[in-house]
């Protein structure tokens, strides 16, 4: 549990007060002068690569899984649930 | 449960507790540094009503159905609609908000070149909402 509780200090640390520190840090001072295609684009572009990178290693879990547990692997062993009377 | 270990679904639900709060991130830094118009900005009225966009400048110049601005100044649009709900579109500059009766939405943008540019409605609106169209006319600064 203290194990636990250390990872998710690193990560707030790492993820979330730098996060919470940029959204609370909004001012009512003027914008800048921007191309609003530039910053929707960027928005949209790294957006698409996390995603296709999340469903990248997604897909790719599942693949090994159903590979690596399927009946015919010489390596499969039936659990305790599925019995030993094969 | 004995004999079994629970750290994988604890890096993952970190995972994706972690990815999600980046891309809520992200996503709020881009729709504020969109949002945020820039001082000295020109307002420009806008008016939908069905089927033709009216503009009114700060000095009361009005334009029907053609914009002229100036490149490399920023505008802010003040949109509202006479009749039933219009939107706001400048397909080439990202540039889209709906018209809606009883309300003013606002929206800013700085051209970046000189050239002419569609408006058009986004949101049906009728008959002849196909035809409720502008041209937006992108010039060299005057002074």
């Amino acid at each position: 549990m203290k194990r636990m509780v250390g990872l998710f200090l690193v990560l707030s640390v790492l993820v979330v007060i730098p996060a919470l520190d940029l959204a609370f840090a909004q001012g009512d001072e003027p914008g800048e002068y921007l191309d609003r295609r530039v910053i929707i684009w960027n928005l949209f572009f790294r957006m698409m690569a996390v995603a296709f990178t999340v469903g990248a290693v997604v897909a790719g879990t599942m693949m090994w899984i159903v590979w690596r547990f399927r009946e015919s692997n010489p390596k499969a062993k039936p659990t305790a649930y599925e019995g030993t009377d094969w | 449960m004995s004999g079994h270990s629970n750290w994988p679904e604890w890096i993952y639900i970190a995972v994706v507790v972690a990815l999600m709060t980046w891309v809520g991130a992200e996503a709020w830094n881009a729709e504020r540094l969109v949002e945020e118009v820039p001082e000295g900005a020109e307002v420009i009225k806008v008016t939908g009503q069905q089927w033709f966009w009216t503009f009114e400048h700060e000095d009361g110049t009005i334009e029907i159905g053609e914009l002229h601005v100036e490149v490399g100044k920023a505008y802010k649009f003040e949109i509202m609609s006479k009749d039933v709900i219009h939107s706001f579109n400048i397909h080439d500059y990202v540039v889209l908000m709906d018209a809606v009766p009883g309300r003013i939405n606002t929206v800013w943008f700085a051209p970046t070149d000189v050239g002419t540019h569609d408006i058009q409605c986004r949101e049906y609106c009728g008959l002849i909402h196909y035809n409720m169209r502008g041209t937006l006319y992108v010039e060299e600064p005057s002074s």
